[in-house]
């Protein structure tokens, strides 16, 4: 499905929140790298599609309700061959409905672990101001509490670009520190500008979070990443 | 001077004001507006009650019961009448073909209540179709020093300024304006602009960029009505010349406040920092950190280098006064060899040192000539990018008060200095315990173009926020 296919999808199901695996499909027609994701609907699916895929991969919950996916058990890492696949897939649907009782669970996401790297993130959110705003921060907890993030209007210039990612206050971590190699900053750079230039095109998106990028020496990927649309009496005007 | 065609074109160059509707026993419009008159601009008042045209006539003024029967075109009216009646003078003032009002009456939107917010939008509709342009209401209105347009009765006439204020807030906007005369800088104009129903702050800001005596512009946001036009006039703006934002309501309490204030939607303080950034507008939080910055783009040369020659005249100042600076983003870098091979041929090291920071009382011994030799030191060195001087009030001011000339010769040194020099060179200067006087010796040296700031984290900050964008050549 192309996006604004996606974006009549996810209404006709009186959605504004896209799933994982439509906002990397509709991230990936944008030009912005993010991990292959698949759904599988059962344990043995899941393994044909890890071993597809090559090890050692992750599974997440897709279920529609769920925005957090983490914080109620729905993610697994590092999964490293096909009886670990098909434990944590069981594991992944039991803890789920356990904890969730009567959810509406559409199946598993499988995709390939991304192992190195530095974790950043790269969003963008509707100022009522200002209209489209990209934002850039490194990721993890610590960052979170200390608010150590850029911020710009779209549409970005190649200068707003490097600054946000230069302006950050742990902007030396991106050099890498403790024998890490050094981030590659202009496949930041040019994820940033990226996201910028896929708001601009269309109004019917009011948040983007891709929480994690990875930024490695030889470029930078989204493993995971969601997308929020306006409702559609509220659309941007953009000008 | 002025932008000819432009829509504020004779609102911000008037020939002739009207004040409607002043009030005793103050007559506080057209008092504040005496000047005007003197300046041989027609200043009249419109009243129709009786008992108060008595009042205005025997101050002087010339008054009328009709707009109708004002014998020149209306350039600006002020307009100070009940909220009720503003919809009856907007027609007026339409019907005259004035060019501009600002209505000083408020009780309208920012009440909140049916009543006001049904007027501002009757007012509103009104002044929109007959393209009319209104400042405010709920505001101020217009300070124009030349012109001898004033908003308050302490703000100075004066025909040198070059920094042009637009404020959301009356307060601020009076206050900039008599903090900038108390540091010896005047205004162009200054407008405070209230609940902007007409226009707005991008519309003012379009003419100050075309404005050839406007060479810094100052702004006091609370938020804006039109975000993206807003984003492209400031942007337009900084291209031309520097623009200093202050932002009022950056925590999440004061955007709260805002929102009583003016109405205005708040962004949170990290989007509004990277969109002054994005702009090229130099950001700030305070008054006092927006006057120094201005005092600044005005006196000193500008660099984008980092590297400061400190100058102090105590060891505990040549220390506090390398850690204000380096603590927002300086250097304090050793000098030349040159430098120090010269500076090592006279100076005392005893008590001083001209490593840098230079400790250098001890060498001085009050003489200009000493003083002269190690400034040119100074800005020759290649590794310098600007230079600061610390000036003590605790050792000097006895001294400067009883010989007078000996502050004299020091000021003279320091504008040779700067006349030959193209660093960035400003002066910080602790009060101490002499306040009053030091005021007189900050306007003595303001006279001279030579910016004082009264203490190092002041002077730090308005350095890191000014140097790259100075005005002096």
């Amino acid at each position: 499905m192309t996006f604004l296919e996606l974006v009549k999808h996810a209404r006709s199901e009186n959605r504004t929140l896209l799933t994982e695996i439509e906002s990397k499909n509709a991230l990936t027609e944008a030009g912005i790298e993010a991990t292959q994701t698949i759904l599988v609907t059962s344990a043995e699916d899941a393994v044909m599609q890890a071993e597809t895929i090559g090890y050692p991969v992750v599974l997440k919950i897709v279920a529609f309700e769920i925005t957090h996916k983490s914080d109620v058990g729905g993610v697994i890492l590092n999964i490293k061959n096909s009886a670990a696949v098909q434990d944590a897939y069981r594991n992944i649907i039991n803890t789920v409905e356990n904890k969730h009782p009567g959810i509406s669970i559409q199946g598993v996401s499988v995709q390939k672990m991304i192992a190195t790297g530095t974790e950043v993130i790269i969003g963008m959110t509707t100022d009522e101001q200002f209209g489209p705003v990209i934002m850039f921060g490194l990721g993890g907890i610590l960052v979170e509490v200390l608010n150590d993030v850029s911020f710009r209007l779209a549409p970005l210039e190649q200068k707003d670009a490097v600054e946000m990612v230069n302006e950050i206050k742990a902007r030396p971590i991106l050099n890498g520190i403790r024998g890490q190699t050094p981030c590659d900053l202009d496949a930041l750079y040019k994820m940033l500008l990226s996201v910028s230039t896929f708001v601009t095109k269309y109004s019917e998106i009011k948040e983007i979070d891709l929480n994690p990028v990875i930024a490695t020496s030889s470029g930078a990927i989204a493993v995971d990443g969601r997308i929020i649309l306006n409702d559609e009496i509220n659309e941007r005007t953009n000008s | 001077m002025s932008v000819p065609g432009h829509k504020l074109e004779r609102m911000f160059n008037p020939k002739t004001t009207v004040v409607i509707g002043d009030k005793g026993p103050n007559y506080m419009w057209l008092k504040n507006n005496q000047p005007f008159q003197e300046k041989g601009g027609n200043l009249y008042s419109v009243q129709i009650d009786e008992s108060e045209i008595k009042g205005i006539e025997e101050l002087g003024f010339k008054n009328y019961t009709s707009l109708a029967d004002i014998p020149e075109p209306i350039d600006y009216a002020i307009v100070a009448v009940p909220r009720h009646i503003s919809p009856y003078v907007l027609n007026d003032l339409i019907d005259a073909k004035a060019a501009s009002a600002a209505f000083f009456t408020s009780g309208f939107a920012e009440t909140n209540e049916e009543l006001g917010i049904a007027l501002q939008k009757q007012l509103t509709e009104a002044a929109k179709t007959a393209n009319f342009n209104v400042i405010g209401p709920n505001c101020m209105g217009l300070y124009l020093p030349k012109a001898g347009i004033r908003f308050s009765p302490d703000v100075p006439i004066a025909d040198d300024g070059v920094v042009s204020f637009l404020s959301q807030s009356g307060t601020h906007g009076i206050m900039f304006s008599l903090v900038m005369a108390s540091q010896g800088m005047h205004l162009s104009k200054c407008v405070s602009f209230g609940n902007a129903i007409v226009l707005d702050i991008s519309d003012y800001l379009e003419y100050l960029i075309e404005d050839p005596e406007t060479k810094i512009i100052g702004l006091y946001v609370e938020g804006v009505k039109d975000g993206a036009r807003f984003v492209r006039t400031l942007k337009e703006a900084c291209r031309h010349k520097p623009v200093v934002v202050w932002k009022g309501g950056q925590t999440e309490a004061g955007a709260l406040a805002t929102k009583s204030h003016t109405a205005s939607l708040a962004s949170p303080e990290p989007i509004w920092e990277g969109i002054m950034k994005q702009c090229g507008a130099i950001s700030t939080t305070s008054l006092d950190e927006t006057v120094d910055v201005v005092k600044l783009l005005l006196n000193s040369k500008p660099t984008m280098g980092r590297n400061l020659g400190l100058m102090a005249m105590t060891g505990g100042q040549s220390v506090s006064i390398t850690d204000a600076f380096c603590k927002v983003g300086f250097d304090v870098p050793a000098l030349s060899e040159q430098s120090y091979e010269e500076l090592g041929s006279f100076f005392n090291i005893v008590g001083g040192s001209y490593r840098n920071p230079l400790d250098m009382a001890g060498t001085l011994q009050g003489n200009t000539e000493t003083l002269k030799r190690i400034l040119t030191i100074l800005d020759a060195d290649p590794k310098i990018d600007a230079l600061i001087m610390e000036q003590s009030a605790m050792f000097g001011a006895r001294q400067w008060r009883n010989k007078p000339e000996v502050l004299d010769a020091m000021l003279d040194t320091l504008v040779e200095h700067r006349n030959n020099s193209q660093k960035p060179f400003f002066i910080v200067m602790h009060p101490a315990h002499e306040e009053a006087f030091v005021v007189e010796i900050r306007q003595k040296f303001a006279k001279q173009k030579i910016a004082v700031f009264p203490n190092f984290e002041r002077a730090a900050t308005a350095a890191k926020l000014a140097l790259p964008y100075c005005l002096a050549i």
